[in-house]
């Protein structure tokens, strides 16, 4: 047993000193720039900027529950799901069939709420389901395969998951109504519409259930230390198949909630939908931490913020580089802190 | 005697756990010598950050006179360092030849325009490096492999390809790990017949890490042992077998503690 | 298991590979120019021709052959899952059309061009845009891969990802990039120059020379990969493509070789680009997205990743399917059965099966490269190491 060392006077190697300093000067100067932006649009517009705060931040609670499917995914195999997102877009697809269609409810009434509670519950076994199965027979045979394997797998997926969407939704955008209580509350010249609390009403048990059962029960803890050592966990009696069905079960939960809650809000479904949000989902896992729950949530708001500032606010790239905006601090932080946020450098020992 | 590898004063820390604690190693000219320890001594770790794989939290690694602590591995590897690993990493998949030309790499000078039009300078140096590449081959006893997929090869044969491919490195210092894991004891005698050989033909110096008690009394000059990251005892086999703190710490029988 | 013996004839001497592709390019050279157009072709099959493989599908598929070889140095021989290669494409793209055409209207510079002196832009010879076409790409190349070096896989994918939608993103905004127009945004940049070939010029209904261009630039490629394979570099590529920590000890510089993957790869994007440019006669911004990257990946997947020829099979196939056969096969099936499918919109769908069934069941390609079928399916032979046997050689 090697000595255990003075933990509090160990800063690091030289090398590792030094990438903690350059992560640190450069954090510090892109947080600058960025509360700098935000004052002078603060300043230049308040309410527009509280205004598209609000919806960025709603925003970022759908990015948030998308990217606790991928976080959890990569968190026990270390597979970016790249047709998480699409799962997502078939399940905003589904909410508005059944919504609208099979359960005939089109207004904010009882029965509307009715619809909408039983589709929470659908959607989400229906997320969880296909997820599960998607694992089962694409990705589990792949498991030991080089790291390549996979992954030009999940591409695969991505794109048949499409394919179901655009046969399902057709090629073009598709309006629905929506059965939460709408409406709209002011604070001062504020809007803040009723919809938005409602997705806050919702997503916050969500999110809290999830971390319940991550943290409390024994098949999180089971699942966390697949996550950790999954040869060891096996050796410990955990039935490792089991426990990583459960994990692509739990994120696909977390995408039906989160296309049920895109639909009503939104309101339009697209075929697109999935690319479009499932890499913005998962710059939001990175930027948090993947692997780590609250990561994904904080970083699903941070980046729902920030894109909505930059696309709403007068002294900003506007909307037509959303997509760039997004994909620049994912790279910044997968060359930089590829840890993210909320995630630990962990010295890798060979 | 002078040395051609020191490492001075290395200490390598993993978050709070100290691997390897304050050690000083330094191989001379022309030498065998070998690091024993009991499993988790940190003996892989220290041999790690003298080939540049981990960079010690403490200490520095002077070669041929230069400080070369802070040098990436290929520049290690390329300035005469070479090792072999524990677990063999042959590149399984391209041919004995083909692995050696590999470790040419860095002694080899075509840039990407003489190797698209195979100048008659690139093509010397290729068919010159491949003569070096059979020589090497052939003194390590795998010649007759030569374009056989290195994955192909027997246990033993693979064992004797990662050391040519080492050796193509034209190196100075010659870091083997367990390099008997896994021979009886007659191929263990032709290893050590072998390494005899190498040291005795070439300007080189070979450091072994070792389990096989048998086979560090028989090559080395000196050996060192490290237990729980530190350095206990330095010396001739003879003096280690009898430092009552080695065999207090790592219960070595004389005939051989094999795995 | 499949005998493997000696190291794979890819290393070995293959100029013979330059005699069979010069007939079959002769071959399908004198068909499309002459034998085609010819008056006493009989019509109907002409029809099925011009129906099941017109010219202007074989010079496009051509096209996506150079990129696929461009996209196998990268992924197929060093192993570098680039998701973001239609970067190049574009790159290559608006160096033709910045170089080649009225677009620059308010200079004057001509050299060598193919159009009169009086003409206004930049209008450089064809020839030489190929060049700059393909060294400016080489240069993006080393650009967008120097930040993903240190990265693991997933995240080198996802790197690649990001810059292949930033950078195809920037010309489609070109027409207002900080005040310059650099691409005239979603209208694009109309007509480039002819080709140049001396005797005449090659405008872009000229196929069947085109096609003779393609299948020069294709085989440039070729030649390219297999010299390169055959030498040091290929060497350090495919042992970073099997075990990049191995290969580091043993003296090959990972980042500068990474970056020559990269570089070589988008050589080739820059090529196929400017060539793409030609046949349609224009760069057009929405035509460059994510699809097409994973299109080039599907298509080295299906080839046999490192393997030339696979590959060029791969791309042809895939190509073809996506751009004429779905199409033409649409409608002959709705012909027959009175049905109103519409097969070009199961694009998708091939393309995502075709990549999760070669990963289920045939990991190494069509064409195998023998050394990758043994990588591919490691796992199993691992199996059988543990076990305890040992392998002699079997001769």
């Amino acid at each position: 047993m090697a000595k255990v060392a003075d933990a509090k006077t160990f800063k690091g190697t030289p090398g590792q000193i030094r990438q903690q300093r350059i992560e640190r000067a450069g954090a510090l100067s892109l947080s600058i720039i960025a509360a700098v932006w935000m004052i002078a649009n603060l300043v230049k517009a308040p309410e527009q900027f509280a205004q598209v705060a609000i919806s960025g931040l709603r925003n970022g609670l759908i990015y948030a529950l998308i990217a606790l499917g991928y976080t959890l995914v990569y968190g026990i195999i270390e597979l970016i799901n790249f047709a998480h997102g699409d799962l997502f877009m078939l399940s905003a697809v589904f909410s508005s069939f059944f919504i609208t269609y099979w359960m005939g409810a089109d207004k904010s009434n009882g029965y509307g709420w009715f619809a909408f509670g039983l589709c929470l519950v659908v959607v989400m076994i229906f997320g969880a389901v296909i997820n599960v199965l998607i694992e089962r027979y694409a990705y589990r045979r792949l498991r030991h395969a080089p790291r390549l394997a996979p992954l030009i797998t999940a591409v695969g997926m991505s794109f048949l998951l499409n394919f179901i969407g655009l046969k399902w939704n057709g090629s073009t955008p598709r309006q629905w109504p929506t059965v939460i209580p709408s409406g709209d509350i002011y604070i001062g010249e504020i809007r803040i519409s009723m919809i938005t609390i409602w997705l806050f009403l919702i997503g916050l048990p969500l999110l809290l259930g999830l971390n319940y059962l991550v943290t409390r029960t024994k098949q999180g803890k089971a699942m966390r230390a697949t996550a950790q050592d999954r040869d060891a966990s096996t050796l410990m009696g955990i039935n490792v198949n089991k426990t990583i069905a459960f994990t692509f079960a739990l994120g696909g939960a977390m995408a039906g909630a989160a296309g049920l809650l895109y639909q009503q809000s939104i309101g339009t479904t697209n075929y697109n939908l999935g690319f479009q949000l499932g890499l913005i989902a998962f710059t939001s896992a990175v930027l948090g931490g993947i692997g780590n729950l609250w990561g994904a949530v904080l970083g699903g708001l941070l980046i729902g913020l920030i894109q909505g500032l930059n696309d709403g606010l007068p002294i900003a790239f506007g909307q037509q580089w959303s997509q760039s905006v997004v994909f620049t601090i994912l790279i910044i932080i997968l060359v930089f802190k590829p840890a993210g946020l909320l995630g630990k450098t962990v010295t890798e020992k060979v | 005697m002078a040395n051609v590898l020191e490492a001075q004063n290395i200490s390598v820390q993993f978050g709070g756990l100290l691997a390897v604690n304050n050690v000083t190693f330094n191989i001379p000219n022309k030498s065998i010598v070998s690091l024993i320890g009991p499993n988790g001594a940190g003996k892989t770790t220290f041999f790690n950050v003298l080939t540049g794989l981990y960079k010690p939290s403490a200490g520095k690694i002077i070669y041929g006179g230069k400080e070369i602590t802070d040098l990436p591995p290929h520049k290690i590897a390329e300035s005469g360092i070479a090792r072999t690993f524990q677990n063999i990493r042959l590149f399984g998949l391209m041919s004995a030849q083909e692995n050696l030309l590999v470790a040419m790499h860095s002694h080899l000078k075509s840039g990407i325009t003489s190797t698209i039009l195979r100048t008659p300078k690139q093509r010397k140096e290729e068919s010159e490096a491949e003569a070096k590449a059979q020589e090497i081959l052939d003194f390590a006893g795998v010649g007759k492999w030569t374009h056989e997929f290195a994955r192909n090869l027997s246990y033993g044969d693979q064992r004797r390809l990662e050391v040519a491919r080492a050796l193509a490195l034209n190196p100075k210092v010659l870091l083997l790990d367990e390099p008997t894991a896994g021979m009886n004891a007659q191929e263990s005698q032709v290893f050590i017949d072998f390494i005899n050989k190498l040291v005795s033909e070439r300007d080189i110096a070979v450091m072994l890490i070792e389990h096989d008690m048998k086979v560090v009394m028989a090559l080395s000059q000196r050996i060192t042992v490290l237990d729980q990251g530190e350095k206990i005892a330095e010396g001739s086999p003879d003096e280690i077998r009898n430092n009552p703190r080695v065999i207090e710490a790592y219960l070595g029988k004389p005939k051989g503690a094999r795995k | 298991m499949a005998k493997v013996s000696v190291a794979n004839n890819v290393t070995r001497s293959n100029r013979k590979w330059i005699i069979g592709y010069s007939i079959a390019a002769f071959v399908l050279f004198i068909t499309y120019q002459f034998l085609i157009p010819w008056d006493g072709l009989p019509s109907g099959i002409y029809q099925v021709v011009n129906r099941w493989m017109p010219p202007s599908a074989v010079n496009e598929s051509l096209v996506y052959v150079i990129m696929a070889l461009g996209l196998n140095i990268v992924v197929g021989y060093a192993g570098l899952l680039d998701l973001g290669y239609v970067a190049f494409w574009a790159i290559g793209g608006y160096c033709a059309g910045w170089f080649m055409s009225e677009f620059f209207y308010f200079l004057n510079i001509h050299f060598f061009g193919s159009v009169p002196a009086e003409a206004p832009g930049i209008h450089i010879n064809f020839w030489m845009v190929l060049v700059i076409g393909g060294f400016v790409c080489a240069l993006f190349g080393i650009l967008i891969g120097a930040p993903t070096l240190r990265l693991k896989s997933d995240y080198l994918a996802l790197v690649t990802l990001g810059f292949g939608e930033i950078i195809p993103q920037v010309f489609f905004n070109g027409e207002n990039f900080f005040g310059f127009n650099i691409s005239n945004g979603t209208r694009g940049i109309v007509r480039v120059d002819p080709i140049p070939v001396g005797v005449k010029d090659l405008g872009p209904f000229d196929f069947g020379w085109k096609l003779l261009i393609f299948l020069f630039l294709a085989a440039v490629m070729v030649f390219i990969s297999l010299r390169l394979r055959r030498g040091r570099l290929g060497r350090a590529w495919l042992a970073i493509r099997e075990d990049e920590l191995a290969a580091s000890m043993m003296g090959v510089p990972l980042m500068r070789t990474k970056l020559a993957s990269y570089a070589v790869g988008a050589f080739a994007g820059g090529l196929g680009g400017v060539a793409f440019a030609t046949h349609v006669d224009g760069v057009y911004a929405e035509r460059f997205n994510f699809t097409i990257s994973i299109f080039l990946l599907a298509m080295v997947v299906l080839g046999g990743m490192g393997n030339v020829w696979g590959v060029i099979l791969g791309a042809f196939v895939l190509s073809w399917v996506n751009g004429t056969g779905l199409s033409a096969f649409s409608r002959v099936y709705n012909d027959s059965f009175g049905t109103k499918v519409d097969f070009a919109s199961y694009t998708f769908l091939l393309f995502g099966l075709v990549l999760i069934l070669m990963m289920l069941f045939k990991r190494e390609g069509l064409l195998p490269e023998s050394r990758l079928k043994l990588m591919l399916h490691e796992e199993d032979l691992d199996e059988k190491d543990a076990s305890g046997s040992k392998r002699k050689v079997g001769k």
